[in-house]
């Protein structure tokens, strides 16, 4: 009864409807750009849409694998885009809104490269200790099953691949294409975070939102909006990706992989409309 | 490739369940407003029940959405709602009594865009895609804030981010301790989505049944506002605080136990587990 009959998707694009969400986005760029000028609110909403496109087009680097790799049918790590994406955006979400706190504020690159070292540091860890369970407790070995040869080691998989699998296990570019996910994750995510927090969630800016006196202390509202703005955001624009790749991606040698013009596209989109509401709660 | 793979037989009609969740929810949200205007905290409960009546919808929507097999799982779909519900949920908040309608349309304009990318531009083509995630965008904002008013009683911007009592003697504000400042909605949030997310994910296949799911739906709902009003403990009263988790406790025992009959219905058999007897004189 439940046979899956996935939406193929293909690699084909859809001009039309691309062109309609660039002019929503550009509006949105527009209309930002005529009620705030060029302060430093219009570029963080320049900043969260590059960070959501940066998540978008990461997440088709991590391996996903799904149900079948839990069986040891597919390569790829046991479960779904949106749970790897989102632990992967939220540990280096970590790293980064830690060096945010810092004192004096480190600047906006190491920032971001601490999200960025999270959210790869995280996907590394996943990876390995897939791989252990995968070859110490399920007894398969690593090999891909799209392609003949290991792009970056050159190891040949097709020997290693049991009848009737798509593959199994992580192989060496699989793990690599964990890894760059992770980093692109964490750099996105933490650029929507800091830019938030830094440039529009500003003590002054909040203060009047919230009708405080100057010097109460309104830091703990920022980090917690600009927190839970960051992973509203990163979760949007990860499941926005994940239904790009619809189910299981090996990484950046899958074919599916050639999808991620459209992701980025659709993932800068939604990033600007999300980002505008963002921005909206101390401008209204 | 946009095979419906599994068939929705019987059951209450989408279009009713959409309409009483969203029309109860909204009512349920404005009660909590009663807390303001009698100034007590015990109406607060009713930001659980609204949340609840969100879920309920919410599953259901789900189910429309999955049956169409997209590929990424269940949960995937309870994030996204969760993730657009919230950024609707917190803009909306800042105005005032009018803060539940915003948050249902300001929701529902995030999702019919999102739900435009993913079906368009990310060429689904799926038939209920937009109005499905328009419907969750909006199911997750009302769920979120009915359990952000339900903690922090109230739906209000300014509400939720100080904390008012009194310190040495003199009435203070505080930022830091407040909902918003300890950044319960964090909390709130994944709460929300393992509701939203559990139902059909654990209900689906051949055997799926409406009712059964829906209760489920609603066993989870409650369970997650007991832990609210665990956590409603440090903002609130603690008499309003023990009503709202008395609520929560007795409605959640009620639909677990209706949960439990319908599984038993639905098993294909039913055995109790014994504990494993010890034998005699080893």
């Amino acid at each position: 009864m439940t046979v899956t009959p996935k939406p193929a998707g293909g690699v084909g694009m859809d001009w039309t409807s691309m062109g309609i969400g660039i002019l929503i986005m550009i509006a949105i760029i527009g209309g930002a750009y005529i009620m705030f000028g060029a302060t430093s609110v219009f570029y963080a909403l320049i900043g969260i849409i590059v960070g959501g496109a940066l998540i978008g087009f990461g997440v088709h680097f991590v391996p996903v694998g799904g149900a079948p790799a839990a069986m040891g049918q597919a390569p790829g790590i046991a479960t779904g885009v949106a749970m790897l994406a989102g632990g992967a955006g939220l540990a280096g979400l970590f790293g980064g809104a830690w060096a945010a706190a810092m004192v004096p504020s480190p600047g906006i690159w190491v920032v971001c490269m601490a999200g960025a070292v999270g959210g790869a540091l995280m996907m590394a860890i996943t990876c390995m200790f897939v791989n252990v369970i995968y070859v110490y407790a399920m007894g398969i070995p690593a090999a891909s099953g799209k392609v003949k040869t290991d792009p970056i080691t050159g190891d040949t998989q097709t020997e290693y691949k049991s009848q009737g699998t798509e593959g199994h296990g992580l192989p060496f570019v699989s793990f690599v294409g964990g890894v760059i996910g992770g980093f692109l994750g964490g750099l996105g995510g933490t650029l929507i975070y800091y830019m938030l927090l830094e440039n529009v969630y500003t003590d002054k800016a909040l203060s009047d939102a919230l009708g405080a006196s100057a010097l109460a202390n309104v830091t703990p509202i920022a980090v917690s909006l600009a927190g839970m703005f960051a992973i509203g955001l990163f979760l949007v624009n990860a499941v926005l990706a994940a239904y790009n790749i619809t189910g299981t991606i090996e990484g950046p040698h899958d074919p599916k992989f050639a999808r991620w013009p459209r992701a980025v596209v659709a993932t800068a989109v939604a990033s600007a409309v999300c980002g505008i509401v963002a921005i909206g709660i101390v401008a209204v | 490739m946009t095979v419906k793979i599994e068939v929705i037989e019987g059951g209450i009609p989408h279009d009713q369940l959409m309409i009483a969740g969203l029309v109860g929810s909204l009512v349920c949200l404005y009660l909590t407003y009663l807390n303001t205007v009698t100034g007590s905290q015990y109406f607060v409960v009713f930001g659980g029940l609204a949340a609840v009546c969100a879920l309920v919808w919410g599953s259901n929507t789900i189910k429309v959405l999955c049956s169409y097999g997209i590929g990424t799982g269940v949960p995937s779909a309870g994030m996204l709602a969760l993730g657009s519900g919230v950024l609707a949920m917190l803009l909306a908040t800042r105005f005032g009594l009018a803060a539940p309608i915003v948050a249902v349309v300001l929701a529902a304009v995030i999702g019919l865009i999102l739900g435009f990318l993913a079906n368009n531009v990310l060429m689904m083509k799926i038939p209920v895609m937009i109005r499905s995630i328009t419907e969750m965008a909006v199911i997750g904002a009302l769920s979120l804030m009915g359990f952000s008013a339900m903690a922090s009683g109230s739906f209000d911007f300014a509400g939720m981010s100080s904390k008012s009592g009194p310190f040495l003697g003199i009435v203070q504000y505080g930022y830091a301790d407040s909902y918003m400042g300890i950044t319960i909605i964090a909390v709130v949030f994944f709460l929300a989505a393992i509701a939203i997310q559990h139902p059909f994910n654990a209900t689906l296949g051949p055997s799926w049944k409406q009712d059964r799911m829906l209760w489920l739906a609603a066993e989870c709902g409650f369970l997650s506002m007991a832990a609210v009003a665990v956590m409603s403990f440090a903002f609130l009263s603690f008499n309003a605080a023990c009503v709202s988790l008395a609520i929560s406790i007795i409605l959640w025992a009620y639909t677990y136990s209706q949960y439990i009959t319908l599984s038993k219905r639905d098993a294909a058999f039913w055995l109790d587990a014994k504990p494993i007897r010890e034998p005699e004189g080893h």
